[in-house]
């Protein structure tokens, strides 16, 4: 590789290919790049024509509507031609509800998910149908269960709560905590927990004492994982509430107002924290989302 | 109207004499109504004018001593509307009010999927008005007749001049709170240009004014389209979600009924395939954007004032004497025009969206829910709230008419022709399953539109689509509630439609 | 005495202690199960009933007492012209958004097989994608293809003529920005994988190629491409199966419409089920979609394993 970028073609090329990665950073970040950039904008300047692609004159006033609406109402009373948008749900009920929900569904699945999955590793429990068992429930389209869902939650009377939205936040990525941590797992030997038993520790005990803790930095990643799953879930978030349990995904289509329809900036403020949340998480897991997107089949 | 058959038809009838017929008409229908009336228990005592405070009184009793809070379910973009009620409730009653907001497309959904979940989670909602017939079917709905009977003043309903969607199959289940009448909008300036007024007589040998029929608004957008100049006829819609709208109109302009009395469809006889025929022909002459633009793009592109026709409800009329329009003050307005059915002008004004407050059947306070209803949309408080242009109402009683906020938020001549329109309004479709009737309805329109099928070919399958659906709901049930419709349409298209 | 012996050995009693040591590796996947069990498998069960009734909500009938309609709702389907468009327009979306982001990502692996200085923050801006909440890159999708968008004013500026296309109300190009969409957002995690499987192929086989004399692209086709097969075949298999559910971004894009012309099946069993609550009807669009799924599984389970091993 070396010798050949010391000729000049060779360097045109690699020139070549420097340009081509800074492309794909341009088309990677350019939607992200016009939330940002639009959620800065005032709302003449949301769908103008031509589009601004800078906001020509920034404000804050969506960050206002979306966090602080009082806030807000007094900037467009004082500030003619700024957005005036009358919310009823407050974002910040929308970013606890979706906090609680993902952290209590990542904590039972990661929880369910490593017990489970030392049972499968070390015990070959239920042989090779277990494992493929929690796979196919990935696969399956969520809508598919979901009318089914609907109904058994009524009759449970879980419909539209929190307990309900994390049961199948729960239920739906198990799997995947089920097949990460397995994949983590295997890695530590069982000669380790074997000389812990020898050391007079029962079979479990070894387990939390001796595996565990060097799988801690996979289980976080685990956690971290799923925990972007629950945040960034939609359709259950859609079908199973009716108004009370609002996520931070279903917040964002109540930013529309009567007098001009989707009130972009507003929606894009809120979608740009809300990603940022998982940007940040995603970037501390960078290493491990390979494994974890193809359920520890390709160790990253 | 002219109904005596001796009359030729003269053309020319503007729109202060149906301005003026408009009002006659309100009496005829008043007495429809009424005969509904006659089925329910005496009225309950109490002035029209004290019928706010009255309720605010009841429901403060019937809360006594108790915490009491009601829950709203209602669509993104309508707090606008409800709030300062709401903030006056509360401060009348003591009880607070919740509100639960979901998305505006979901509004209808979200109220049904209450029959399935059976949470209880609100108390009142408010659901788009073609809405009622699923939701009352599904039980999630209280029949409020007898509440009405205990707490309704007289002549409380008669200022409210729309209500056939408070009513399914005899029964009261919400009063509407909202004038969502189709009004057209034309360019005075233009119809005033001479240059104009000569061109059109040359070449039409009649007056250029408001069109009183669809031929009439055909011709003119055929006249003002001038694309190489940068004008255009209208903005008319034609995308899928709104086109089926303009055929309702055009279908019922010409003289017949979706439905016979038999509930077998006659959309696909000729006069509907003539009236998809002609809209298929205009859409000609309309702007660019129509087979896309939805509502808020169609404000926009009427108001940078480059079309001469535009049609739409009140929000659009908000827009279009607002700051940001380019056509505030340049105007004039018309009811949707109509058709000659046997030799006389038939006016059919369409009314259809709307909202209704209900009153869940799983709510534990349905008399308080009850009586928030008849608070909110009293002749006090909903001037109130149709006074706030953050939200979906339009005005829908006789007192908004005459508030000054009102008439300067919407102009006084649209006012006239919005009134007189929902006077005479042709309801939608208030059957169970509306949104299956209306979608296979809206799919085909758009194809005959684009040219993917024939008029013919496409309201044939609708035809047939619509026998499948009402077969499969139960056709005896779905022949009562049209008979039932029927019945509610307005004096002037009972007489002369078929 | 007989009649106490005979109790004795009819009623053998075991403590209770005894009893409750379940074996450590059930209890382990106990919790798992439960949960599987209230959330996945009650539900198919219901499933299952349902599919064989008419239930509508509206018809204000609780749904274990709906009317039965044996299999006429499998028939509907069949012949149902919008359940079956969905289903090979899914199938469509499929093929071509896994094929487009496998070329996509082949191509940028490529371009990340040496090191040089910015690599490290260039693989974080590419990866940048995946990690965003669906939903907001929905939104942002659609305002980019609004009427006045940035891609209307790109092919403006590269067309010579004023754009102003209505992406999202076309009944023939509204699958564009949804597939643009998908693939935007997934590419950066096939890239991951075909990059991993790159590197995980053994230095030494190609570096020997190369001094061997043979080409780079000759020895990236014979050598890196085969050894790292595996790899691609678990990512087109993950992107696959993920993408069949693909529901976001429609509802948010376009919801279905305009019509019916970018349902997916996802879209078309809510729209089914959520607007027209036709749910016995949805119910057996699911049983049939279920047994779709699970076949494929059985199919694909064999390759996926064996790369896991």
């Amino acid at each position: 590789m070396s010798r050949s970028s010391r000729t000049r073609a060779g360097q045109v090329l690699v020139l070549l290919r420097r340009i081509a990665v800074l492309v794909a950073m341009v088309i990677a970040f350019f939607p992200v790049f016009w939330l940002l950039s639009t959620s800065f904008k005032p709302y003449q300047e949301w769908a103008s024509s031509p589009p601004h692609w800078l906001p020509g004159k920034p404000t804050l006033q969506n960050y206002r509507i979306v966090f602080a609406p009082e806030a807000a109402r007094r900037f467009a009373a004082t500030q003619q031609g700024s957005l005036d948008y009358k919310v009823s749900g407050s974002a910040w009920a929308a970013f606890g509800t979706s906090a609680l929900v993902a952290t209590v569904a990542t904590f039972l699945s990661v929880l369910a998910g490593t017990l489970a999955a030392y049972s499968i590793c070390r015990f070959q429990t239920g042989g090779s149908t277990f494992a493929f068992q929690f796979l196919c429930a990935r696969m399956f389209p969520p809508i598919a269960v979901v009318v089914p869902m609907v109904v058994l939650f009524s009759m449970l009377r879980l419909t539209d709560t929190h307990l309900g939205l994390i049961l199948a936040y729960t239920a739906f990525t198990l799997p995947f905590s089920i097949w990460m941590i397995r994949s983590f797992i295997e890695e530590i030997p069982v000669d380790l927990e074997g000389v812990a038993r020898v050391h007079g520790m029962g079979q479990f005990e070894a387990f939390i004492k001796v595996t565990l803790p060097l799988i801690r930095g996979g289980l976080l990643a685990t956690a971290l994982f799923v925990f972007i799953l629950n945040w960034s879930e939609f359709l259950f978030a859609l079908t199973l509430t009716s108004g009370h349990v609002v996520t931070v995904t279903l917040q964002v289509a109540n930013y529309v107002s009567a007098s001009s329809g989707k009130l972009y900036g507003v929606q894009a403020a809120m979608g740009t924290i809300s990603t940022i949340t998982v940007i940040v998480f995603g970037f501390l897991i960078q290493s491990h989302l390979v494994r974890g997107l193809t359920f520890g089949a390709v160790r990253g | 109207m002219q109904n005596d058959p001796e009359t030729p038809y003269t053309p020319g009838i503007d729109r202060r004499s149906f301005l003026k017929s408009a009002a006659a008409g309100t009496a005829a229908f008043a007495a429809g109504v009424s005969l509904l009336s006659l089925a329910r228990p005496a009225k309950a005592a109490g002035s029209l004018a004290d019928v706010q405070t009255d309720a605010a009184k009841a429901a403060k009793e019937l809360a006594k001593g108790r915490a009491v809070t009601l829950r709203i379910l209602e669509p993104s973009g309508s707090l606008g509307n409800i709030k300062p009620v709401a903030e006056r409730w509360t401060a009348d009653t003591g009880i607070n009010v919740e509100y639960i907001e979901v998305p505006l497309g979901e509004i209808n959904q979200k109220v049904l999927l209450e029959a399935v979940s059976k949470a209880g989670s609100f108390d009142i909602a408010l659901p788009a008005s073609f809405g009622i017939p699923d939701l009352a079917e599904s039980g999630i709905l209280v029949d409020l007749d007898q509440l009405a009977a205990k707490y309704e003043p007289e002549g409380y309903q008669d200022s409210i001049i729309y209500k056939t969607a408070n009513y399914y199959k005899g029964n009261f289940y919400g009063y509407e709170t909202d004038g969502d009448a189709y009004v057209m909008f034309y360019r005075q300036d233009w119809i005033n240009d001479p240059e104009e007024r000569k061109r059109y007589a040359d070449k039409y040998g009649k007056e250029l004014k408001v069109p009183d029929t669809w031929e009439e608004l055909d011709q003119q957008l055929a006249f003002f389209h001038r694309p190489e100049s940068g004008r255009y006829g209208g903005a008319l819609f034609r995308s899928q979600y709104f086109i089926a709208w303009e055929w309702w109109v055009r279908f019922h302009a010409k003289g017949f009924f979706p439905f016979t009395d038999d509930l077998a469809p006659q959309i696909n006889n000729e006069a509907g395939v003539k009236a998809l025929e002609e809209l298929a022909a205009a859409s000609k002459y309309l702007y660019p954007g129509a087979r896309s633009n939805g509502l808020f793009e169609n404000f926009e592109g009427y108001g940078k004032g480059d079309s001469y026709a535009n049609i739409g409800w009140g929000g659009t009329q908000k827009y279009l004497n607002g700051d940001k329009s380019g056509v505030k003050g340049k105007l004039t307005y018309g009811p949707t025009p109509g058709g000659i059915v046997k030799g006389t002008l038939v006016r059919t004004p369409y009314f259809n969206w709307g909202w209704n407050y209900v009153v869940s059947s799983l709510s534990k306070e349905p008399e308080i829910a009850y009586l928030f209803t008849l608070y909110a949309v009293s002749p006090a408080l909903s001037t109130i709230a149709v006074r706030d242009p953050g939200g979906y109402f339009d005005p829908f009683r006789d007192e908004h008419y005459k508030d000054p906020d009102i008439i300067k938020l919407y102009s006084k001549e649209f006012l006239d022709v919005h009134e007189a329109s929902m006077r005479g309004s042709i309801p939608d479709l208030y059957l169970k399953g509306q949104g299956e009737y209306f979608d296979v309805l809206r799919v085909n329109v758009q194809a005959a539109d684009i040219g993917q099928k024939t008029a013919k070919q496409a309201l044939d399958d609708t035809a047939r689509d619509w026998d499948r659906i009402s077969r499969r709901i139960g056709r005896k049930g779905q022949t009562v509630q049209w008979r039932f419709l029927k019945g509610l349409y307005p004096q002037e298209a009972r007489s002369n439609l078929t | 005495m007989p009649q106490q012996s005979l109790l004795q050995l009819k009623k053998p009693r075991r403590p209770l202690s005894r009893m409750s040591r379940l074996p450590l590796r059930i209890a382990l996947v106990l919790p798992s199960q439960v949960i599987m069990l209230l959330v996945v498998a009650v539900p198919t069960l219901i499933v299952l009933w349902l599919s064989l009734t008419d239930w509508q909500p509206t018809d204000n009938i609780p749904w274990f007492k709906a009317e039965f309609a044996w299999f006429w709702n499998f028939y509907d389907l069949v012949f149902d012209e919008r359940f079956v468009s969905a289903v090979l327009r899914t199938l469509f979306v499929v093929a071509v958004c896994v094929s487009v982001e496998l070329c996509l990502a082949v191509v940028l692996a490529l371009l990340f097989l040496d090191e040089w200085p910015w690599r490290k923050i260039a693989v974080s801006v590419i990866i940048l994608p995946m990690m965003v909440v669906p939903v907001d890159a929905a939104n942002s999708f659609f305002m980019l293809f609004g009427d006045h968008g940035p891609v209307n004013e790109l092919l403006s500026l590269v067309l010579h003529r004023p754009i102003a296309y209505a992406w999202l109300a076309d009944p023939h190009w509204a699958l564009l920005p949804i597939i643009l969409a998908e693939v935007w957002q997934w590419t950066p995690l096939m890239f991951l994988l075909v990059l991993t499987g790159f590197l995980n192929v053994p230095h030494n086989q190609w570096r020997a190629a190369l001094a061997l004399g043979a080409s780079p692209a000759r020895a990236f086709f014979r050598i890196v491409l085969p050894l790292s097969l595996p790899v691609l075949l678990v990512a087109v298999l993950i992107r696959a199966i993920e993408t069949f559910k693909i529901f976001d971004v429609i509802y948010i894009l376009t919801r279905g419409g305009p019509g019916a012309t970018t349902e997916s099946i996802s879209m078309f069993m809510y729209n089914g089920a959520f607007v027209y609550f036709r749910m016995g009807y949805i119910a057996a669009a699911a049983l049939l979609v279920l047994f779709v799924v699970i076949s494929v599984c059985l199919a694909i389970y064999r390759p996926l394993h064996r790369s896991y091993e």
